[in-house]
């Protein structure tokens, strides 16, 4: 049977723009499924609850209207097609990740050193927002331990503390 | 007094409430509930939608307690409103580096206890914190 979901119903003004753009800012930063225009859903639990409230906090706040839902999706293929969507969507981030490492890999040290600090970073706020994960955080990490070789200045077959730490915030994609 | 928060209590809450205990009122009582709509006519709601003491204007619930109750010129306490902020919010505004790992460890604390132990557990662990902070500002670095 499909699994609860949270869902978040909003209406936002046009104008002024910048509260809108602060709401897809945070909307983004969480990994949300667009279902349709104005409405928007993760898979639920305590945190991804509390998060859609204060982003419903927010639209009431500037003047628009919220509501925050539970539901399931009626069928089996549908629940899909939301996890198939911010799957590829993670996907997507990941891949960014992975180039970007890889690139890096021409780098010299201290060059290869700050972007490794920064893509360590990235892929974590990507993690977190992975509830579905695709293949591409694999290669992501494994880019990522590939970097972290290079910048320690040893071969890139890397041991089990590379892999570790490539792989945090993924509790939220055990599901 | 007693104050109210939503049940399953994670950083922020777990922060407010010491926060409130250790510079508002010693003697806080903390009731927890599942709908706003719970909350005791005696009791101050926080860290709940639509509260002066929750996420306001960008601010997490434990600045917002800072600011209503005349604590935000507190340097320390600033601080460790940085270090919450960062931990709830996750949002770049400041730098904090303890504040996954403390995510983290109020996480863990909500998945192996009740609130109460949360509040009993965190308490010291915030204490902690703030000695920690309090030394940085008086040496002007990381303390030993």
């Amino acid at each position: 049977m499909p699994s609860e979901w949270i869902l978040l119903s909003y209406r936002l003004p046009r104008e002024p723009s910048t509260p809108r753009i602060a709401l897809w800012r945070r909307l983004r930063r969480l990994g949300v499924a667009q279902v349709s225009d104005g409405l928007v859903a993760l898979p639920s639990d305590a945190r991804t609850r509390e998060q859609l409230e204060w982003a419903a906090d927010h639209v009431v706040d500037h003047g628009g209207e919220a509501s925050l839902w539970t539901a399931r999706p009626a069928t089996d293929g549908q629940e899909r097609a939301l996890a198939e969507q911010m799957s590829s969507q993670r996907a997507q981030e990941y891949r960014e990740v992975a180039g970007e490492a890889r690139t890096a890999l021409h780098d010299d040290p201290a060059d290869a050193r700050r972007a490794l600090l920064r893509l360590r970073r990235r892929h974590r706020e990507v993690a977190r927002r992975d509830f579905f994960p695709p293949a591409a955080r694999d290669e992501a990490a494994a880019s990522l331990r590939a970097l972290e070789a290079h910048v320690a200045g040893r071969p890139a077959t890397s041991g089990a503390t590379a892999t570790a730490l490539a792989r945090p915030g993924t509790t939220a994609a055990a599901r | 007094m007693r104050w109210a928060t939503r049940r399953g209590v994670h950083v922020d809450r777990a922060a407010c409430a010491w926060l409130i205990r250790r510079h508002v009122d010693p003697d806080a009582e903390f009731v927890f509930v599942d709908d706003p709509a719970d909350v005791p006519h005696d009791a101050t709601p926080f860290d709940l939608r639509g509260v002066e003491l929750g996420h306001r204007d960008g601010r997490c619930s434990f600045e917002s307690v800072l600011l209503r109750y005349g604590l935000d010129t507190d340097p320390v306490l600033s601080r460790i409103g940085e270090i919450v902020h960062a931990a709830d919010l996750d949002d770049d505004r400041f730098d904090a580096p303890e504040a996954p790992g403390l995510d983290v460890l109020l996480r863990g604390l909500s998945m192996t206890g009740d609130d109460e132990r949360t509040l009993a557990v965190s308490g010291p662990l915030l204490d902690g914190l703030a000695e920690y902070v309090r030394r940085s500002y008086l040496l002007g670095r990381e303390p030993a």
